[in-house]
């Protein structure tokens, strides 16, 4: 056993601001964002990789932030669903999930509206299966998909505005 | 998770240092490696993050063969136009892994390294000769897949050693096929998997059995089987017949050793046909 938890100083962009911060070596990103950001939009549901609730974008990759340390996001950019909406406007996904329902006890949302961005952001006009594809690793025990399908499809049409 | 000393070496020759030191792991896409730290089963005092060695990130398919370093993820190897187009049963199978968040961190190597019976991307090289390039402060050792295995979730990697990348030797050209069984898509290990890959004109044909041993299952006697093989029916029996001698399979929380057993057939059928889909031009029919 060590005597003490070795810490590590890390620099990371959030949602357009640069943190630099002391951070013990098994911090993972999830425990960052929550506990040293108060960015509590990621949830911790499962912990190990299989529910998606803690879904971020890392250097615009859609990651589980549980499965990541903190050190490992020295010099990165991440983003989460706090950055997503700006100066009270919220984004067209966002939109699109409220108009169709797509929200329900809402656990889910913030980690499945950073896997669908992340997908339109490099696929501005997937086909069903491919948005099936982008939110297989987030579970929604609410709403039974179809909805949260649907409002992608929405702004899947319209992918050029994205926002 | 326990604390741990975290480094993250800028070079081989440092990485290879590092790894010298007692209760040191091996941190790539951390799929696995925090997935067991999370659950208590591995405390390492040591960790050595390789994502920042030049070394392993080389990724690329040419005439003379495939390589893919440490560093590449199973979500490049998924969206590889080149690669689908020069071997699309590593494509095929790369995509059934885990989730898009996983595959966006996780490795191929680490895949290999975790060494799970059911790994996904292991049938696949099996069947296309993949070798294991490993270095350590002695040198480089090419190690052939089916050595690399040793047991459940043991390969034969020693303490201080790591790997570069592993290649796939000039492609004949054949065709593969993947199959997987999973209790729910992206969030189950195989049940079973498979990996078929035939070269009619050499009279080759190798198959690939996962999450039915110790280690992935290599067929022996396949290419002897499909010379004689005087049509599709005849090969699809004769190959159950190997598999259910070769193949041991154990009960577990995904399915008993029959129900393994009884999808091996059928996944061999499903293979058969998928890599003879015409009855007709048997070798000796």
């Amino acid at each position: 056993m060590l005597d003490e938890t070795p810490h590590y100083t890390i620099s990371v962009e959030v949602n357009g601001i640069t943190y630099t911060e002391k951070v013990p070596a098994q911090m993972t990103l999830l425990q960052f964002l929550r506990q040293k950001l108060y960015l509590t939009g990621a949830k911790e549901g499962c912990g190990v990789g299989e529910c998606g609730a803690c879904t971020v974008l890392l250097d615009g990759r859609a990651v589980d932030a549980c499965l990541v340390l903190a050190v490992e996001a020295d010099e990165a950019s991440v983003r989460t669903v706090e950055g997503e909406g700006r100066d009270g406007e919220l984004t067209l996904l966002q939109r699109a999930f409220i108009e169709h329902g797509a929200v329900q006890c809402g656990f889910c949302t913030s980690g499945i509206l950073l896997s669908a961005q992340g997908l339109l952001e490099s696929n501005p006009h997937p086909d069903r299966e491919e948005i099936i594809e982008a939110i297989s690793g987030n579970l929604c025990r609410c709403t039974g998909y179809v909805q949260i399908l649907e409002a992608i499809e929405a702004v899947a049409r319209n992918g050029e505005e994205l926002g | 998770m326990k604390p741990f000393q975290y480094r993250k070496p800028l070079s081989l020759a440092e990485a290879l240092e590092a790894l010298e030191e007692e209760n040191t792991r091996i941190l790539a896409g951390g799929s696995d490696l925090l997935v067991e730290m999370r659950e208590g089963k591995s405390h390492p005092e040591r960790i050595v993050d390789v994502k920042a060695i030049p070394e392993l990130a080389c990724f690329s398919i040419g005439e003379d063969g495939i390589i893919i370093g440490g560093r590449v993820t199973l979500r490049q190897i998924a969206e590889s136009a080149l690669l689908q187009k020069r071997c699309p049963l590593l494509v095929d199978a790369a995509r059934t892994v885990a989730t898009p968040q996983v595959r966006n961190r996780a490795t191929l190597v680490g895949n290999l390294c975790t060494a799970s019976p059911a790994a996904d991307m292991a049938p696949p090289l099996f069947v296309l000769g993949g070798v294991v390039v490993v270095a350590s402060k002695e040198g480089e050792q090419n190690i052939p897949i089916q050595s690399f295995f040793t047991g459940p979730k043991k390969n034969c990697l020693q303490p201080g050693q790591l790997v570069l990348r592993l290649e796939i030797p000039l492609l004949s050209p054949g065709r593969g096929v993947f199959l997987k069984k999973a209790r729910v898509r992206g969030h189950d290990l195989a049940t079973i998997n498979l990996a078929g890959w035939v070269n009619p004109r050499d009279g080759a044909m190798r198959v690939c059995i996962g999450a039915c041993g110790p280690t992935p299952v290599l067929l022996a006697g396949g290419d002897e089987l499909f010379r004689g093989a005087s049509g599709r029916e005849k090969l699809i029996d004769g190959l159950a017949t190997l598999a259910q001698a070769q193949i041991a399979p154990i009960d577990d929380l995904r399915a008993s050793a029959a129900y393994r057993r009884g999808l091996v057939a059928v996944f061999l059928r499903r293979m058969t046909r998928v890599l003879f889909p015409e009855e007709g031009g048997w070798p000796s029919a």
